[in-house]
């Protein structure tokens, strides 16, 4: 399978099997769309009749342009066949019984009373509770023993606002530190806030224990503070900001990613990212809200439109940005083409109830932070382990041919079937398809394609 | 090719004699939280063979 398509000047054809990625000119790019349907007679009569004599074009080099289109083909990087597919449970199956990431839910409160939150802010749907050292301690031993030889290992801090319960973060982080050696691992710890609580306290232990740290900022002060308020009503855009400088400038501009999420209120969100970047933070990550339909804050289909053409002028701006010298970085443009996942990646996606669980304030385990509060989702506790198989087993077979509707998409070997909460949210199934969200992807992929092409060819 | 230029890109075919080692980032584990999506992940073999030249 192919996809072919046109951004910032380029004709781009994606081979989705190889991951070949290859810029063509107009004649290539009419013969690519015509070779798998067409003969070679009539291709090269149409082609004949269209281009020669424009631009110096001869029938020669139509006939080398199929030729080349021929060896591609050869050589396996266009209309490479699909070969994945018996082999993707086994993939996926190479990593059974092997958990390597938590998110811990150090706090499920929050200072913050943000409407939109998919965390219900930070109940989940239920009572209100922080993480105790030993909850979190037995979650620490429990992945350690379920890691098999995965050596690194990742711990989210997450919410709620995991810094109402800093003090549990750093013992548990302590202890984490105190064992990794003695069993051959070695933690990666993010955390993830809204930044109310940031002091010099908590940027000294960012700075020297985490690997990410994720701050949630909406961009624009009207956007941040239509929904980002505390309890009183209040907005927190200016008492958040000075504290995100303060502790970015601290990690040197590193390490770190200033996330939004834009709603029905903010389509045109490249403006929140213009704010971020004037506020001098160049690691930017801008989330689609994940809301019911019938929730306001909801992106519609008018909205899409909108998005689309954000994600199109964003893709632009990073080039022009480049060229200023003042390149940032947007987290779902980061492509990797020579250095990115291998095939097991890409066919087994995130790992969600097999490799990566959340973890309650209570300690009971769920396939990912989107299902805490889904009750048929707990799948079992810290201290006993998974003992809801069923469960497991359907995220376990959970791989990018489980879904019909991944079959004919070029894009899903670069989103493994997409992310399983949106899919159960949208459908009743995390076999399912959240379409909306399929379409925002398979344009941000064009762009990040692009864009990495550009900078490749470096003009 | 005069016609056509091919990025240098990862082989998928390739991958799959060796791939699967397992020590890549969980998804949207540390970064955007509300999104699958696998491109933007690093493979750590790779990461490190290049660190390593």
């Amino acid at each position: 399978m192919i996809h072919q398509y046109m951004l910032g000047g380029y004709n781009i054809v994606l081979d989705v099997c190889s991951g070949g990625v290859h810029v063509v000119d107009d004649v290539a790019y009419d013969i690519i769309s015509m070779f798998e349907t067409e003969s070679r007679e009539d291709i090269l009569a149409a082609m004949k009749e269209k281009y020669v004599g424009k631009d110096g074009i001869t029938e020669a080099d139509i006939e080398e342009c199929y030729d080349d289109v021929v060896s591609l083909k050869d050589s396996g990087k266009l209309f490479a066949p699909d070969t994945f597919e018996p082999m993707a449970g086994h993939l996926k199956a190479k990593t059974s019984g092997v958990i390597k990431a938590l998110c811990l839910h150090i706090a499920h409160t929050c200072n913050l009373n943000c409407s939109y939150c998919f965390a219900s802010q930070g109940k989940y749907h239920g009572e209100r509770a922080v993480m105790s050292f030993e909850v979190g301690k037995q979650a620490l031993d429990f992945l350690i023993a379920n890691s098999g030889s995965r050596r690194n290992l990742e711990v989210d801090f997450f919410g709620g606002e995991p810094l109402v319960n800093f003090q549990v973060v750093k013992d548990l982080v302590a202890y984490a530190r105190s064992i990794e050696k003695e069993h051959g691992k070695n933690f990666r710890f993010t955390l993830t806030t809204n930044g109310l609580l940031i002091d010099e306290d908590v940027i000294e232990f960012c700075n020297r224990e985490c690997h990410n740290v994720v701050l949630s900022l909406d961009g624009r002060k009207e956007i941040h503070d239509r929904f980002r308020v505390d309890y009183a009503g209040n907005g927190s855009w200016d008492r958040i900001v000075p504290k995100f400088q303060q502790l970015v400038e601290a990690r040197n501009g590193q390490g770190y990613y200033m996330r939004g999420t834009f709603t029905h209120a903010n389509p045109d969100f490249l403006k929140d990212i213009q704010v971020m970047l004037d506020l001098g933070f160049n690691e930017l990550s801008m989330e689609p809200v994940v809301a019911a339909p019938d929730d306001p804050s909801a992106l519609t289909e008018e909205d899409k439109a909108i998005v689309m053409e954000q994600y199109e002028k964003l893709a632009m701006l990073m080039l022009d940005k480049d060229k200023e010298g003042k390149p940032f970085t947007f987290y779902h443009y980061m492509i990797d083409l020579t250095g990115g996942p291998c095939i097991y990646k890409r066919i087994s996606g995130c790992g969600s109830g097999t490799e990566y669980m959340a973890v309650t304030p209570w300690g009971d385990l769920y396939p990912c932070h989107q299902f805490v509060g889904e009750e048929k989702f707990k799948l079992g506790d810290v201290w006993k382990g998974v003992d809801n198989t069923e469960i497991q087993n359907e995220f376990a077979e959970c791989n990018v041919y489980a879904r019909p509707e991944c079959r004919d998409c070029w894009a899903r070997l670069y989103c493994s079937g997409g992310c399983a909460a949106n899919a159960y949210h949208a459908t009743g199934s995390v076999k399912g398809v959240y379409k909306f969200g399929c379409d925002l992807f398979r344009k941000r992929m064009e762009c990040a394609i692009m864009v990495a092409i550009a900078r490749q060819l470096g003009e | 090719m005069k016609h056509i230029k091919t990025i240098e890109t990862r082989n998928l075919c390739e991958s799959a004699k060796k791939g699967g080692c397992g020590e890549c980032q969980t998804s949207c584990q540390s970064a955007c939280k509300t999104s699958c999506g696998i491109a933007n992940q690093q493979c750590e073999s790779t990461k490190e063979s290049k660190e390593n030249k």
